[in-house]
């Protein structure tokens, strides 16, 4: 056969191939449309981000709201956080986002915005019940047009750490609050006592989160009020050389990291300590295994400036293409209030915002940690920003993978700046 | 085609004949072309299925994506016109021509060398030996299942620190710890990777191997020529068709490497960017960073750079392709 192959064939051959290239897209990720309603059967497509044990909660709040409601199904699907957001972009541009969704407040006003949720406020006094929902929370999920998530609860920055490792590498836990320098001598402590296998923490630079810690700390905040960048090309790649001596020798390395991901270095056990959102108790322990989990505040370097805030990131949302907005809309209400599923996520989804599920969540243990967490820092918690601007999760994003870039050395901090100011021109540009 | 021949006379005479009285025996000359007619019709009902799917699925997106390409589109509002902007912003972004050439270097070097992995084992096989068949079955299947999602997953583990890989490396004394974490040996794992898959090549040169004519290597062997002789004047140039075959194949496929790139790499082009092959970057551009436009001009000029690649080679084949049919 291959004897008779001719230059004609070939030509076909090559044609089709090349045609045949990825041009289409990506292919996954497409939604399935919502369940036809027929004798008052309903399905609803329900997704959101996290890790084993929170898809362990929420199967348990899901079978609970199915025995309220026999007619109503859930179909829940999870992924990590990148990915999420990746998929719903797609389903957006296609029209096919899932009925409810777990949201976060940095996508907020690019799908509220964009007429791709629905309007929740429809149904306030009917369907969702707002009385037990602390006001400031509430109004998070406002846009112009009205209210399109809710959020589940709130959290604020802070320093995890492992005691069952600390006492392995035999070091004293770090007491919170204190300056940047003691935090740091704290992390170089254990790497040294350690001797390479488990290390302090992780480059306190690499997130935008480090930085506005920091900017807070000056009293200054990440975005102008016009939503523009309230930092220099400069002060950037300064913040980025400041993680730099911790780098070289004290924190985990970003080719560690890279290994694990997505599970962090302190969900992977390869750190005594890792500063994040107050809520991610819940997801630390069930990724470490680790018997107990400690919280404190973050250091700081101005101990008067309010640079800590109440954060509200998990919120419940709706599709406005649903099929279904009245069950769409009394699943977001069972999510929020329900004390039972307060009783099942405790403060995993941050510290319950609405007062019925806070009562039933009846926090206890790891939970009640983080409430006592967020009770010592109160000194500390000031404003909270403005509402995030269009675009911010990608934003986010792309701050984390310079500054993860320059922990492998594959950029300096100059440049990592530089590409960062180039992309940000492009999305907020825009 | 010998049944076209033989109804073309058919055709002519019942073209000529004019009306004929309705039940007639005469009718029935007019009846090729009618079922010709059918024929082709029931063709392009079969065809249909496919013919729907192309348009639907490929033409349709594709035009999509060539009109988007000169439009500035987030997913969420409309696209909006802005003509050669987005090629402008290619020509500048450094991370587009950062993710050239790990292509590049993907491309130039895994498809060679996969190539070669591919006519050496299918010559290895083309002895006739006891057990051939299964050896030829165990060196397709990774082609199988190569570019599926569970292998990159495995592979990621397997080149961790501490892996199989480390620990067998460290065995020997060589210390490079885990691949996955590190930009300069995640592409020469993701050409591993590629080359691994030489299966599919394999075969199809298995199958022209078969067909070069013994009586030429029995030729060469009377004029005294060695091995290594017979394989460079008897073996390249009557499978040169195949390799140009697969060298095609191969470099238009290495192209367009993604799941694997996506999986190992964490879908972000880690780490450090190694992994930021042409299609992942095209790929975050769209779907994490809503630029669609910039990411469909990306994918047009893909297609293009592609196309003029595979022109080239198509000219430097009429010096080296030796076509069996051929007079000159």
């Amino acid at each position: 056969m291959f004897r008779t192959l001719s230059r004609r064939t070939l030509t076909g051959v090559a044609a089709l191939a090349a045609a045949g290239l990825a041009l289409t897209g990506c292919g996954g990720g497409g939604g399935e449309p919502a369940a036809v309603d027929t004798e008052e059967q309903i399905t609803l497509n329900y997704t959101f981000w996290g890790n084993d044990d929170r898809a362990a909660r929420y199967d348990e709040a899901i079978t609970a709201f199915e025995e309220k409601y026999p007619n109503i199904t859930i179909n829940d699907t999870f992924t990590d956080y990148p990915s999420y957001w990746e998929k719903r972009q797609t389903e957006a541009a296609g029209g096919g986002l899932p009925d409810v969704m777990q949201f976060d407040y940095t996508y907020l006003r690019q799908y509220g915005d964009n007429g791709l949720l629905l309007n929740l406020e429809e149904y306030f006094g009917n369907g969702i019940t707002t009385d037990a929902i602390d006001e400031s929370l509430l109004s998070t999920g406002k846009l112009e047009d009205g209210t399109f998530a809710i959020p589940t609860g709130y959290s604020a920055w802070s320093v995890f750490q492992n005691p069952g490792l600390l006492a392995e590498a035999g070091v004293e836990p770090y007491a919170g609050g204190t300056s940047w320098e003691e935090y740091d001598t704290y992390m170089a402590s254990v790497t040294d006592a350690s001797g390479g296998t488990v290390y302090g923490g992780t480059d306190t630079t690499q997130r935008i989160q480090d930085l506005e810690l920091k900017l807070r700390q000056d009293g200054r905040q990440l975005f102008t009020d016009e939503g523009e960048l309230n930092f220099t090309q400069e002060e950037l790649a300064e913040h980025w050389q400041e993680g730099q001596a911790n780098r070289d020798k004290v924190t985990v390395p970003q080719s560690k990291l890279e290994e694990i991901n997505p599970v962090s270095g302190f969900g992977g056990n390869l750190t005594t300590s890792e500063m994040s959102w107050s809520n991610f108790l819940g997801g630390y322990l069930g990724d470490s295994g680790a018997e107990e989990i400690t919280i404190v505040a973050p250091p700081t370097s101005n101990p008067d400036e309010k640079d800590l805030y109440r954060k509200v990131g998990l919120m419940q949302a709706a599709s406005s293409s649903t099929e279904h907005p009245e069950a769409a809309a009394a699943f977001v209400d069972f999510l929020i209030n329900s004390p039972e599923v307060g009783g099942i996520f405790g403060a995993t989804l941050g510290i319950p915002a609405s007062e019925t599920q806070l009562e039933g969540a009846n926090l206890e243990g790891p939970d009640k940690a983080v409430q006592d967490y967020l009770d010592s820092i109160a000194d500390r918690l000031g404003e909270a920003p403005a509402a995030p601007v269009a675009g911010f999760g990608a934003i986010e994003q792309t701050f984390w993978d310079l500054g993860k870039s320059i922990g492998l050395g594959t950029v300096t901090p100059e440049e990592a700046a530089q590409q960062f100011f180039d992309e940000a021109a492009v999305t907020l540009g825009s | 085609m010998t049944t076209d021949s033989a109804h073309a006379p058919a055709t002519d005479r019942s073209a000529d004949s004019g009306a004929h009285p309705a039940g007639s025996r005469r009718a029935g000359a007019s009846r090729p072309r009618r079922s010709r007619n059918r024929d082709s019709l029931a063709g392009y009902i079969f065809l249909s299925p496919w013919l729907l799917g192309f348009i639907g699925l490929t033409l349709g997106p594709m035009l999509a994506s060539l009109y988007l390409a000169f439009t500035d589109y987030n997913l969420f509002t409309a696209p909006e016109w802005t003509g050669l902007e987005n090629l402008g912003r290619m020509a500048e972004d450094e991370k587009f021509w950062g993710s050239v050439r790990i292509t590049l270097i993907y491309v130039l070097v895994g498809t060679p060398i996969k190539l070669a992995a591919a006519l050496a084992v299918a010559m290895l096989l083309n002895y006739k030996a006891k057990g051939t068949g299964f050896f030829r079955s165990a060196f397709y299947a990774p082609s199988l299942i190569g570019a599926s999602v569970s292998i990159a997953i495995v592979w990621r583990a397997m080149f961790s620190t501490d892996g199989p890989v480390d620990g067998t490396l460290n065995l020997f004394g060589i210390n490079l710890g885990g691949w996955i974490g590190n930009p300069s040996l995640i592409m020469p794992m993701m050409i591993l990777l590629a080359v691994w898959q030489f299966g599919a090549p394999m075969v199809i040169f298995l199958a022209g191997l078969k067909g070069v004519p013994a009586e030429l290597y029995e030729a060469a062997s009377v004029d005294g020529a060695k091995a290594w002789r017979k394989f460079l004047s008897v073996t390249v140039p009557m499978l040169s068709p195949v390799i140009f075959f697969n060298l095609l194949l191969e470099m238009i496929n290495a192209f367009q490497v993604f799941a694997s790139a996506y999986i190992i790499g964490s879908g972000t082009g880690g780490p450090g960017g190694a992994t930021n092959f042409y299609t992942v970057y095209l790929y975050t551009r769209a779907f994490a960073n809503n630029q669609m436009g910039y990411a469909s001009a990306m994918a047009w000029v893909l297609l293009l750079a592609v196309g003029v690649l595979a022109f080239i080679l198509f000219r430097t084949s009429r010096s080296w392709v030796h076509y069996a049919g051929d007079s000159k």
